[in-house]
């Protein structure tokens, strides 16, 4: 019995923990959600030391100088920095919101922030509201919550005459002069509003009016059929005014044609002068109409967040799994494809198309530890897309590569891993699946017809043997060689002589490899090279002959693996299998677990280059001195879960440091001496 | 894999990491006592030559367009060209060597004022805004040579606009300045310039950051024997 109180108690505690968690208000609906994790951030860091900070400070002092208050901790505004903070974005049609969630600890100091006592706070149930100038944001806050929306209309939306006359909301548009002289009926209306005396205004209605006479028109069309009679009887007077007014515009016409062009065009200017500003005007009342929708519409959306319930984001799956315990800060975007669309009417034309057509949610973590600084990604794919991926990913790097990394020395090495065959099978559906939409339905036979010839031409299978598909590129060191260089002497005269002198110069040994289990056609290729004097050939090394390059590059095949290289030791070595090299533990997860890697060691390069080659000592000094307190900067791809593709990368903050925030701040603070 | 991309991949690698150089300015003018002379215009890029291997390798490096072989001649030719027209100017003569990136331009002049505006005019034919008023007078009567140099703000702050990484291509360049003469020399104004030990020679060596930035000037006043 004990047990079972003990669990609802703690279920209630839990459950009083969650909810006071403001995730909960963020609508399930929400397009984006951005989250600061302040208990996090302030166990990386206390209070105290933030508001000694640079960025600390500054912010203090700023608040406290607009404010004329004294604020000496971030404390004082008022918010729980221990929980997290949210931004959230919503969208629909017509309107964005951008929203953010933020706990209050002491509503009442956040109170003080509030600047000018004019500003009308609005109390309702314990819940206070202010707008901001201008209609343009809503703060609501209340002992535990603040949230600020602002929110704004979609011009898309109104583009669309339909639903603009819904809300009483018209599209203005400037029709400019040129339009006024290329349409000869409407130069002919013109006229008859000056000969009528009648104010320019009537101008612009213009299309207004015309849009009535075919609206009746359309009625009348439709009342024909219901009552044939009294139509007829009606008819020939239409028709009288009709000729009429043909009449009356071909008199003008004529007219018009008699009088100087050039008072025409200055009536014309005149008019278009007026019609700009009745446009301007006209336009400003309709933002004001789109203005105070948007503030209605907004002022809903807060009520509700404050007053109702609603299916919260916690239940989106999607949003659930990307969150991790352990991040400072988190970002997750519903879903790329609908991104696009929503921003794509904006786009015109190629608006429809689909080109993020398979894209799902996006999520991006940031942590910080004691040892580094990493940001992570995924993205979740569509199933037929995941699948093509996990085929072309299906592939680890050759396990002998590895034997060619030395540790110790490696500058740093990138590589990668992908199943060629796999590539080129998935390649043309991958391709229909972004471009066909783009390109519309019309040309889905030619993409089709495409794609198949793609298939039919290449050989997968014989061109995944010369290529398989995974590549390593190792700079394992630099070495230094003589150069010789010309330079001049001097005489008694100070006439010059030229003389050689030679200087150290420093180079990156790179050693690049490929596996290919297929070699006819490369060793055609070296043989073609051969007899055409490219290539030159000692005892299985080959050496590439081009003489602009201020290097050498070796190559050799061997044991499946194609070889390049700078270094003929090394290529020699690679030979006789005297290489000697041993790769560390964590070299070998990482190239050997992943499709894709970066590593850069700063360390292993100190020292490395000679201190004139940096300008000198002083230079050399200092650069060394960053790089030996710099750690290893990686990036690598995770092998694909579920559906969701995803990266990361890495950095290694100096030895000396608490964590990655502090040195952050630290940083920032140097940066700014 | 495409054997130009895999260089351009590799190469910049290479120079991101090392990115300084040297090349030297050289400028040498021999007068003759009637205020006749030569001049020998030497730019010598050999200590960088990997380095201007590479980047002769590649279309462009940090945004700038880097130039073909064939264009750099193509200039070299228009510069002595403009050369050939140029009042008091002949026996105008170019050389260029690949290897160890080099060039000269030589030509001999009536009077030495004859090249006050032709290092302007070639720079500005290149596009180059070049405000540096540098002037050469020689009076054969009082037998004075003087070069007046005058540091203009322009240079600074048009060098002040690059990104550091390219500022350092300047770090360990040079200037040299040699003139020659039949007579000795008995005094010189500038006190960074030596006197060869024949006594018939001025040498002026700087640094091409310090000249940018006005550190030094090599303005000089020649005194020669009468």
């Amino acid at each position: 019995m004990k047990k079972i109180l003990f669990a609802i108690s703690l279920f209630l505690i839990y459950n009083l923990a969650n909810a006071q968690d403001l995730v909960k208000k963020i609508p399930s609906n929400a397009f984006a959600v951005a989250t600061i994790k302040g208990d996090n951030v302030f166990k990386l860091m206390f209070v105290k030391d933030f508001n000694e900070s640079f960025l600390g400070k500054k912010l203090l002092t700023e608040t406290s100088k607009s404010l004329d208050k004294e604020f000496t901790s971030i404390e004082d505004f008022g918010i729980n920095l221990n929980k997290n903070m949210y931004y959230f974005n919503q969208l629909n049609d017509s309107i964005t919101y951008n929203c953010f969630l933020i706990p209050l600890k002491d509503a009442t100091k956040f109170e003080g922030l509030i600047n000018n006592k004019n500003e009308k706070i609005r109390t309702v149930n314990g819940i206070k509201t202010i707008v901001l100038p201008d209609s343009t944001s809503i703060v609501k806050w209340n002992e535990n919550t603040l949230y600020f929306v602002t929110g704004s209309i979609r011009s898309t939306f109104f583009a669309d005459s339909a639903k603009s006359a819904k809300y009483g909301i018209k599209d203005i548009r400037y029709q400019n002069n040129y339009d006024v002289l290329t349409d000869s009926a409407t130069i002919l209306t013109d006229t008859t509003y000056i000969t009528t005396t009648e104010p320019a205004v009537e101008d612009v209605a213009v299309p207004v009016v015309k849009e009535k006479v075919q609206k009746k028109a359309s009625i009348k069309k439709s009342g024909k059929k219901k009552a044939l009679n009294k139509k007829t009887a009606v008819k020939p007077k239409k028709n009288k005014k009709a000729a009429k007014i043909k009449a009356v515009e071909a008199e003008e016409a004529s007219a018009m044609d008699e009088l100087a062009d050039g008072v025409a065009m200055a009536v014309d200017t005149a008019s278009v002068d007026d019609q700009y500003d009745i446009y301007q005007k006209e336009r400003a009342e309709q933002d004001a109409k789109k203005k105070q929708l948007a503030f209605v519409w907004m002022s809903a959306q807060a009520d509700k967040i404050f007053n109702s319930e609603y299916e919260s984001i916690t239940n989106n799956k999607s949003y659930v799994s990307s969150l991790d315990d352990k991040a400072i800060a988190e970002l997750w975007v519903s879903s790329l494809q609908d991104a696009y669309n929503s921003i794509a009417p904006e786009f015109g034309t190629y608006g429809k198309a689909g080109i993020m057509k398979g894209y799902g949610s996006l999520n991006a973590k940031l942590f910080m530890d004691k040892t580094s600084f990493r940001i992570s990604t995924g993205l979740e794919l569509a199933q037929e897309q995941a699948d093509s991926y996990k085929k072309i990913m299906n592939r680890k790097l050759n396990k002998n590569f590895l034997k060619y990394v030395n540790s110790e020395k490696a500058i740093g090495f990138t590589s990668y891993s992908i199943d060629t065959k796999a590539y080129l099978e998935e390649f043309p559906k991958l391709l229909k699946q972004t471009y066909g939409s783009i390109l519309g339905g019309k040309m889905d036979e030619e993409i089709d017809l495409g794609t198949d010839l793609f298939t039919l031409l290449l050989d997968e299978e014989a061109v995944s043997n010369v290529i398989k598909g995974d590549a390593l590129l190792v700079v394992n060191g630099l070495t230094t060689k003589d150069v010789t260089y010309t330079t001049y002497d001097y005489d008694d005269d100070y006439n010059r002589k030229e003389v050689t002198k030679t200087k150290k110069e420093t180079l990156p040994d790179f050693l690049f490899m490929f596996s290919s289990e297929d070699n006819r056609l490369i060793n055609k290729l070296i043989k073609y090279g051969i007899n055409k004097n490219y290539v030159s050939v000692d005892q299985n090394i080959y050496k590439i002959e081009e003489k602009k390059s201020p290097i050498d590059i070796y190559f050799m095949i061997k044991d499946g693996i194609v070889f390049f290289g700078n270094s003929l030791t090394e290529m020699q070595n690679i030979g006789n299998n005297q290489y000697k090299a041993s790769i560390s533990k964590e070299h070998k997860n990482l190239l050997s677990k992943n499709n894709f890697t970066m590593l850069f060691n700063s360390k292993n390069m100190v020292g490395k280059i000679p201190d004139d080659e940096m300008g000198g000592k002083e230079n050399a000094e200092k650069l060394n001195s960053t790089l030996s307190k710099m750690g290893n900067l990686y990036i690598k791809s995770n092998p694909i879960k579920g559906n969701v593709v995803s990266g990361e990368i890495s950095a290694e903050i100096p030895n000396g440091h608490e964590n990655a925030l502090k040195y952050l701040f630290s940083l920032i603070e140097n940066a700014t001496k | 894999m495409n054997l130009k991309k895999f260089y351009t991949y590799f190469l910049l690698i290479a120079l991101t990491s090392f990115l300084s150089s040297c090349f030297q300015v050289i400028e040498e003018i021999t007068m003759k006592n009637d205020g006749t002379g030569d001049v020998v215009l030497t730019i010598n890029l050999s200590q960088s030559k990997t380095k201007v291997a590479s980047v002769m390798l590649l279309d462009s490096i940090q945004g700038y367009k880097v130039p073909s072989k064939a264009k750099i001649q193509q200039e070299l030719n228009e510069a002595v060209a403009y050369l050939k027209k140029s009042e008091g100017i002949s026996n105008v003569k170019s050389t260029s060597d690949f290897n160890n990136y080099i060039a000269t331009i030589s030509f001999s002049f009536k009077d030495v004022s004859n090249i006050n505006n032709i290092t302007k005019n070639i720079l500005a034919q290149q596009k180059i805004k070049a405000n540096n008023s540098s002037t050469y007078s020689y009076n054969k009567l009082t037998k004075t040579f003087s070069r007046k140099y005058q540091a203009t703000g322009t240079a600074k702050t048009e060098f002040n606009k690059l990104k550091n990484q390219d500022k350092a291509v300047f770090n360990t360049a040079t200037y040299t300045s040699i003139y020659r003469f039949e007579s000795t020399v008995t005094n010189t104004s500038n006190p960074a310039s030596n006197i060869s030990k024949s006594k018939k020679a001025v040498m002026l060596k700087s640094s091409i950051m310090d000249l940018i930035n006005g550190k030094v000037n090599v303005s000089n006043q020649i005194q020669l024997s009468k």
